[in-house]
């Protein structure tokens, strides 16, 4: 299993050079020209041509490439950002820190709330009890994010004056975010795991288990539950990942200083050193979050873990 | 007997490591609730917006001298419509970034929109030599920098000798030969040529204090300082989120009455609409326009006003395009112009709340703006077409590309402009780039039509960046190629008017220039949108401007 785990964190090292790769690749192709968007418009050509020498923008890619591979090993750092000439760590990490925790909160109001809500609506299929979440899913999942976090602003700041709009200064400020990136994956995972139970709830073993006189508790919670959460686990992370990779809208709708909102912006610019920062910071968290999930699912299913348990004879 | 002893051993192991097993989930178990807990701990425990009125940056206490204790300790809130990218006021030409320079560094000239201009702020007294080359600034006295600093020339010499060696700042300062500083009190500007219009200079060049900028060397800007001699310093600065400001209590020209004051970015139009009506913002100045009555009816009319912008959109139309054969013929051109409707412009761009230029500049704000003695070229599609026939086009023609920035207003504008030839037959598409971008292929002169917009510029110098040939960034029509048009006359009229100090001479080399140009039919101002602007019950604002407000000059309302 160690030696799982070992090979699945030196994974990560292709994977991030990969992924920077791509992103070089990608910027690439995409027009921009930072010595003028720094400068600006009345400034000479001459001054933005050596501005953007000096940069080492108009490098070919496999030199840009390995000069900015060659810096985050040899310094381990993400270098100076073309728009406000602050280290990138600086502007990236603090914000990252930002998205994680509003994504970690988002992930367990959504776990919480959708998975039980999912077995509920499965165990009691065809009852009011499935009716009602399974409808405020469909309608919830199907609405934008940007859509239902305006729609919290207007209601709870604005209507009811009990949350503030925008910051990150008390709890409070928390809730609003945390409830607009929560709710779709919510009935995303209500509905996840409601397919998923009565997946197990129909298999013959769900039978077998009745038939032998076990009690309905018992077959619901030991032997379809404990199957019926093996995708869910992997819907989990691939939630977590997704939140974190989505968190844009939540972050510029209530101005929250976020990787995601930051990202974005910088494109604008073409601040590379930034974009390519922020891109490995969530590529490796997305990555460690798999692992993870990987990890756990191991746990969970015992062929798995069988696979990669080693039996003394 | 050998399976009996691998079977126990087997099932010794199978229970070994069953336990292990478990021992592993619920270590698993409780790391994950560690891990969401100190998510959820770690998104909680920041402590709320600081209050407290914090020190000066030599650690004394903040006086209250202009106002009672509770005020103090109140912190107005503003809105940053995007992020402060440095702090350096000679690294960024940005308006937005220079209405916060605004509040902690000043120039030798202020400026105050609500009563017309420029106006003397560091410089006490300006003498002009005979042949307009040597400007002699004379200093207030009294004025100390954040820091404790006293304010000398030499603080000007430095500044200004910074400033020219900044990209950025090239346009302000090709026309100054050398600065120099006689004596602590005076500071000299000798010039290359004469010209009048340095006031946007003295004005956009904000005094540093030398030592403080050279301890900080690289970094100055991207973090905070005190080196400039304005009512507020920045106590806390993050390009993300905005940047937070503390009085100044020994401010030359007396300590502000509101000693704390927060930028917040709120980038999304929408929110901060919301953010104002929930009474979360005290200052919310170029406002939606689409969300106007909803605030009108939340500000009341006391605390709201939309007052005239300065800032103009433009249509260019480049003559020696790819498409020349159509665009270099003067009635397609012309006949474009009296296509275009500015009124469907100002609805798409400023919802019917703007007007429709036909000056280069805001008369309100330009004295030496001409206002009559040019073409205007009122929209008149019959008249479009009538000259498009004339021009042998009379089933139509195809004129090319847009090419806009992608700002919401240039290309809300490049739509309406496209819908406006439509009509009359003439064809042309759009094209969006990000304003890096258009800027060089209005450099090269690669593209047929264009949008852009200036802003924020009182200088009545300011057509010279758009018909000049040294100019850099708005020159988007090449005057000088072919002898099509009488460049040379055009950059003579914009020599002259910035040679001499005499308003009514200049406005007679301005309004013979202007005619020139609009003749061309390459330039056409479209509108001038307002600035809505509105404020909370907190405060009071003075005289509205529409771009360069002073916070020292708010107050808290009783």
């Amino acid at each position: 299993m160690y030696r799982y785990i070992l090979k699945r964190i030196l994974f990560l090292i292709p994977t991030i050079l990969g992924v920077v790769f791509i992103i070089f690749f990608v910027l690439n192709l995409t027009p921009g020209n930072p010595g003028r968007s720094i400068l600006g418009v009345s400034a000479p050509q001459e001054a933005v041509d050596q501005l953007n020498e000096e940069l080492g923008y108009n490098d070919p890619l496999l030199v840009k490439y390995f000069n900015y591979l060659k810096n985050l090993v040899l310094n381990r750092s993400f270098g100076t950002s073309y728009f406000t000439g602050q280290a990138v760590a600086d502007e990236v990490l603090p914000r990252f820190g930002v998205t994680l925790k509003l994504s970690t909160i988002g992930i367990i109001i959504s776990t919480l709330v959708g998975v039980p809500l999912g077995i509920l609506t499965a165990v009691k299929q065809y009852s009011i009890w499935d009716y009602v979440p399974s409808v405020l899913a469909f309608l919830l999942a199907a609405i934008p994010s940007f859509v239902l976090g305006m729609v919290l602003l207007f209601v709870f700041a604005l209507k009811l004056n009990i949350l503030p709009s925008y910051g990150l200064e008390t709890w409070k400020c928390y809730i609003m975010p945390s409830l607009c990136m929560a709710i779709p994956i919510t009935a995303f995972n209500v509905r996840f795991t409601k397919s998923s139970m009565l997946e197990s709830i129909r298999e013959d073993y769900i039978d077998t288990a009745r038939a032998k006189g076990a009690k309905e508790r018992t077959v619901i919670w030991k032997h379809a539950l404990k199957n019926a959460l093996l995708p869910v686990i992997t819907n989990i992370g691939l939630n977590m990942g997704g939140l974190i990779m989505g968190a844009v809208v939540a972050e510029r709708l209530f101005s929250v200083p976020g990787i995601g909102a930051l990202i974005v912006d910088r494109i604008a610019y073409k601040d590379e050193p930034v974009i390519i920062a922020g891109t490995i910071v969530i590529s490796i968290t997305f990555t460690i979050i798999m692992l993870a999930v990987d990890i756990i699912y191991a746990f969970v299913d015992p062929r798995i873990r069988a696979k990669y348990t080693k039996v003394k004879g | 007997m050998i399976f009996a002893r691998k079977g126990f051993s087997l099932a010794r192991t199978k229970k070994e490591y069953s336990r292990k097993v478990n021992q592993m989930k619920r270590t698993i178990a409780l790391c994950l609730a560690l891990i969401m807990a100190l998510g959820l701990l770690a998104g909680c425990n920041q402590t709320g917006t600081e209050k407290d009125p914090g020190t000066t940056p030599d650690g004394t206490n903040q006086g209250t001298n202009q106002g009672t204790a509770e005020q103090s300790e109140k912190t107005l809130i503003m809105r940053a419509e995007s992020a402060f990218t440095t702090l350096d006021p000679a690294n960024s030409n940005n308006t937005h970034d220079i209405k916060l320079y605004d509040q902690i560094y000043e120039g030798l000239y202020g400026m105050n929109e609500a009563s017309g201009g420029y106006y003397k702020e560091l410089a006490k007294d300006v003498q002009v030599s005979d042949d307009s080359l040597v400007y002699t600034i004379t200093l207030q006295d009294g004025v100390t920098f954040q820091n404790g600093e006293t304010l000398t020339a030499s603080d000007c010499v430095f500044t200004y000798e910074r400033a020219m060696t900044f990209a950025a700042m090239n346009y302000l300062t090709t026309m100054i030969e050398s600065v120099e500083a006689p004596d602590d009190q005076t500071f000299v500007i000798k010039m290359k040529y004469a010209y009048a219009p340095l006031a946007h200079t003295l004005f956009r060049i904000k005094i540093l204090e030398e030592g403080e900028v050279t301890a900080q060397g690289d970094k100055f800007g991207t973090i905070p300082n005190t080196a400039g001699t304005g009512a507020y310093y920045v106590k806390e600065y993050d390009v993300a989120s905005g940047a937070k400001l503390t009085s100044y209590e020994n401010y030359w020209q007396g300590a502000p009455n509101i000693k704390n004051v927060e930028y917040r970015v709120l980038s999304d139009a929408a929110a901060s609409v919301i953010a104002y009506e929930n009474g979360e913002l005290d200052y919310y100045e170029d406002a939606a326009l689409s969300d106007w009555d909803s605030l009108y009816a939340k500000a009341g009319e006391s605390h709201s006003t939309m007052v005239k912008g300065n800032n103009i959109i433009w249509m260019g139309i480049n003559y020696a395009s790819k498409n020349k054969e159509v665009l270099n013929n003067d009635l397609v051109r012309q006949a474009m112009f009296y296509a275009i409707n500015k009124e469907d412009v100002n609805i798409a761009v400023a919802e019917g709340y703007g007007n429709a230029a036909d000056t280069y500049m805001v008369p309100e704000y330009v004295p030496t703006q001409p206002t009559t003695g040019f073409e205007t070229y009122a929209y008149n599609p019959e008249k479009a077409k009538e000259l498009l026939a004339q021009a042998g086009y009379a089933d139509g023609v195809d004129v090319g590309t847009i090419l806009s920035t992608n700002s919401s207003h240039n290309s809300k504008t490049a739509q309406v402009i496209q819908a406006n030839l439509e009509a009359v037959g003439i064809h042309a598409e759009v094209e969006m780039l990000d304003v890096s971008l258009a800027v060089e292929k209005w450099n090269a002169q690669d593209y047929d039509l264009c949008v852009y917009a200036d802003s924020g510029n009182y200088d009545f110098n300011n057509i010279r960046q758009q018909v000049h040939s040294e100019s850099v960034g708005m020159y988007v029509i090449n005057y000088t190629v072919g002898d099509k048009f009488d460049w040379k006359r055009i950059e003579e009229l914009v020599a002259l008017g910035a040679g001499t100090a005499d308003e009514n001479e200049r406005l007679t080399y301005y309004t013979e220039l202007w005619s020139m140009v609009m003749d061309t039919a390459t330039i056409l101002p479209l509108i001038n949108r307002p600035v809505a602007i509105v404020w909370s019950e907190r405060i009071n604002i003075g005289d509205p401007v529409p771009t360069y407000y002073k916070i020292r000059n708010f107050t808290w309302a009783e």
